[in-house]
């Protein structure tokens, strides 16, 4: 019994761990921006699509450890640059000025995305390159998944770097003036488009980490992947509160936990609807977030931008 | 030091400032009053650079700046403080006043990891004092969020200041201030002046501003209506009109 706990909430955590990068690249967005980016999921895909390309196109030809390192660094590169794509298309222009119109430019470049990934790839399951030809480890009665591990692994890895580098560096900091306060940012010199462009490609990148986790461990993509990680990130954003980073982590292992423990009472079906349920909740019961503040303060906020 | 020439800046069909001219001399304190609504704040924003002018020059020693991005304008040494405080709420004392010393726009010849990734230790002792200063050297770890409201004021001016500014444009800094406070105000703002800071003071508050400033230009609707010294401007009928409704 304990045992199926542990074993649970392992899993749970593992799976979290991915969806809190998925959370934390949404967030970060909406946290210098202060609009939603509706292309998230599309760029993340195309990352993994990319991925898989090279697996179809060179996978004979290279040893398959050279061939998962490379689909990694394929997908990471290919998520931040339509991340670059997104930001210049449909954020930059419009920057201070209608936050609708991004959006709806960002839902169109979600399609136009999605579409051109498909092209490169017609077939609706893809297999995607994984370092996993080794079997599962037992710790006694706990079976601990090489995949859940490196998720784990990266994941924390990630959040300790991203943490340092808002907290520490002068352009975590900028990035951070930004989400107080845009007209005094700029005041004090911080240039807010360039500063802007840097945080959503760093977002981008965190995104691409969380959706290559999620790969591996599936191994294979499909055309749902760009809808299927919005959902995640964006229920990890908003459980933990819309703009925070603490909160998009927690949101994500909250998400994962929840998930893991529906099914192992209810069986497969029941995991989407647990984590739709969980958003209703939190949306009804603390409308900010566990972490957040209220969501209008920020829609004020989203009002006096510059 | 400052010059202002036929600045305009339309909403649409309003007219918040409609063709205004004024000069400040380097070392003075230039006033600039108004009623509600005359179009003070906009022409602040059109100075420091959040607004883009419909039409007209600012010339700032000479170049004009009137397109220059508002980051940009820091460096060339124009710094500003807000009406309704705008601090970094989620960033400490300390790192508020880091932001702005050590702005990357005033270090184009260092390196880009220095500027972006770079150490506190730089700036460590410039700040320090700063902060002894303003009177926050207690507060410097705490986030200036949690500031009480006259700290908040003075965190805004250290932040202003901590930028070295030839121009320091104070946008109603005695707004929601007590008597005591204003009379401290009054006497901060000669200090800056003593220590060669040209000032462009923006105020609601008469009495400080007659007080303080060396000229003061009255906006009335977007227009200049007058200019001179506070005396002199306080006998203009025009002025007494905007103000009073009656000549």
């Amino acid at each position: 019994m304990i045992v199926d706990i542990v074993q649970t909430l392992l899993n749970g955590l593992a799976a979290g761990a991915a969806y809190a990068l998925l959370g934390v690249g949404f967030t970060m967005m909406f946290g210098v921006m202060r609009r939603l980016n509706l292309s998230y999921g599309a760029t993340l895909m195309f990352g993994g699509y990319l991925g898989a390309l090279l697996a179809s196109r060179a996978g004979g030809a290279l040893p398959d450890a050279a061939l998962v390192l490379l689909a990694a660094a394929v997908t990471v590169a290919g998520a931040t640059l339509a991340g670059l794509y997104v930001e210049r298309l449909c954020f930059a222009p419009l920057r201070g000025r209608s936050g609708v119109a991004a959006m709806v430019s960002s839902f169109a470049v979600w399609m136009q995305i999605e579409e051109f990934s498909t092209w490169l790839l017609p077939l609706h399951t893809n297999p995607y390159p994984a370092p996993f030809n080794v079997a599962s480890w037992q710790l006694g009665a706990l079976t601990l998944r090489p995949e859940h591990l490196l998720t784990l692994l990266v994941a924390v890895l990630v959040a300790i770097l991203l943490h340092r580098l808002l907290r520490a560096s002068r352009f975590g900091l900028a990035v951070r003036t930004l989400s107080d306060s845009p007209a005094a940012a700029q005041a004090v010199g911080i240039d807010a488009g360039r500063t802007t462009l840097l945080a959503f490609l760093a977002a981008s990148t965190v995104g691409g980490i969380g959706a290559w986790l999620v790969l591996v461990a599936d191994q294979q993509v499909t055309p749902m992947f760009g809808m299927w990680s919005m959902a995640k990130g964006l229920i990890a954003m908003m459980l933990g509160g819309l703009g925070s980073i603490p909160g998009a982590v927690a949101g994500g292992l909250l998400l994962g936990v929840l998930e893991a423990s529906g099914q192992a009472l209810f069986g497969p079906q029941i995991r989407e609807l647990i984590a739709w349920g969980a958003l209703f909740l939190v949306l009804v019961l603390r409308p900010g977030g566990l972490f957040g503040r209220a969501a209008f303060d920020l829609d004020i906020a989203a009002h006096q931008r510059l | 030091m400052l010059e202002v020439r036929g600045l305009a800046k339309h909403f649409g069909g309003v007219r918040a400032v409609d063709g205004i001219d004024f000069a400040i001399r380097p070392g003075e304190i230039f006033g600039l009053i108004g009623p509600n609504g005359s179009g003070k704040s906009t022409t602040v924003n059109l100075v420091c650079g959040l607004y883009e002018p419909t039409a007209g020059q600012i010339l700032f020693e000479g170049q004009d700046i009137a397109r220059v991005p508002t980051h940009k304008r820091l460096a060339l040494g124009l710094a500003r403080t807000f009406q309704n405080i705008r601090l970094f709420a989620n960033l400490t004392v300390w790192e508020n006043l880091w932001m702005a010393e050590n702005a990357p726009a005033h270090q184009a010849g260092t390196s880009f990891l220095k500027r972006w990734v770079g150490g506190r230790s730089d700036a460590r002792e410039r700040i320090t004092r700063a902060l002894e200063f303003s009177g926050l050297a207690h507060r410097a770890d705490d986030l200036a969020g949690s500031l009480a409201f006259g700290e908040q004021r003075r965190l805004e001016l250290a932040r202003a200041l901590a930028a070295k500014p030839k121009l320091l444009l104070l946008d109603e800094p005695a707004a929601g201030m007590n008597a005591g406070e204003i009379a401290q105000l009054d006497e901060r703002i000669r200090a800056l002046q003593g220590q060669g800071y040209t000032i462009l003071l923006i105020e609601h508050h008469m009495e400080l501003v007659m007080a303080v400033t060396d000229r003061v230009c009255v906006l009335n609707f977007g227009r200049k209506i007058a200019e001179g010294t506070p005396a002199e401007v306080q006998a203009d009928p025009a002025v007494r009109e905007a103000y009073l409704g009656t000549a």
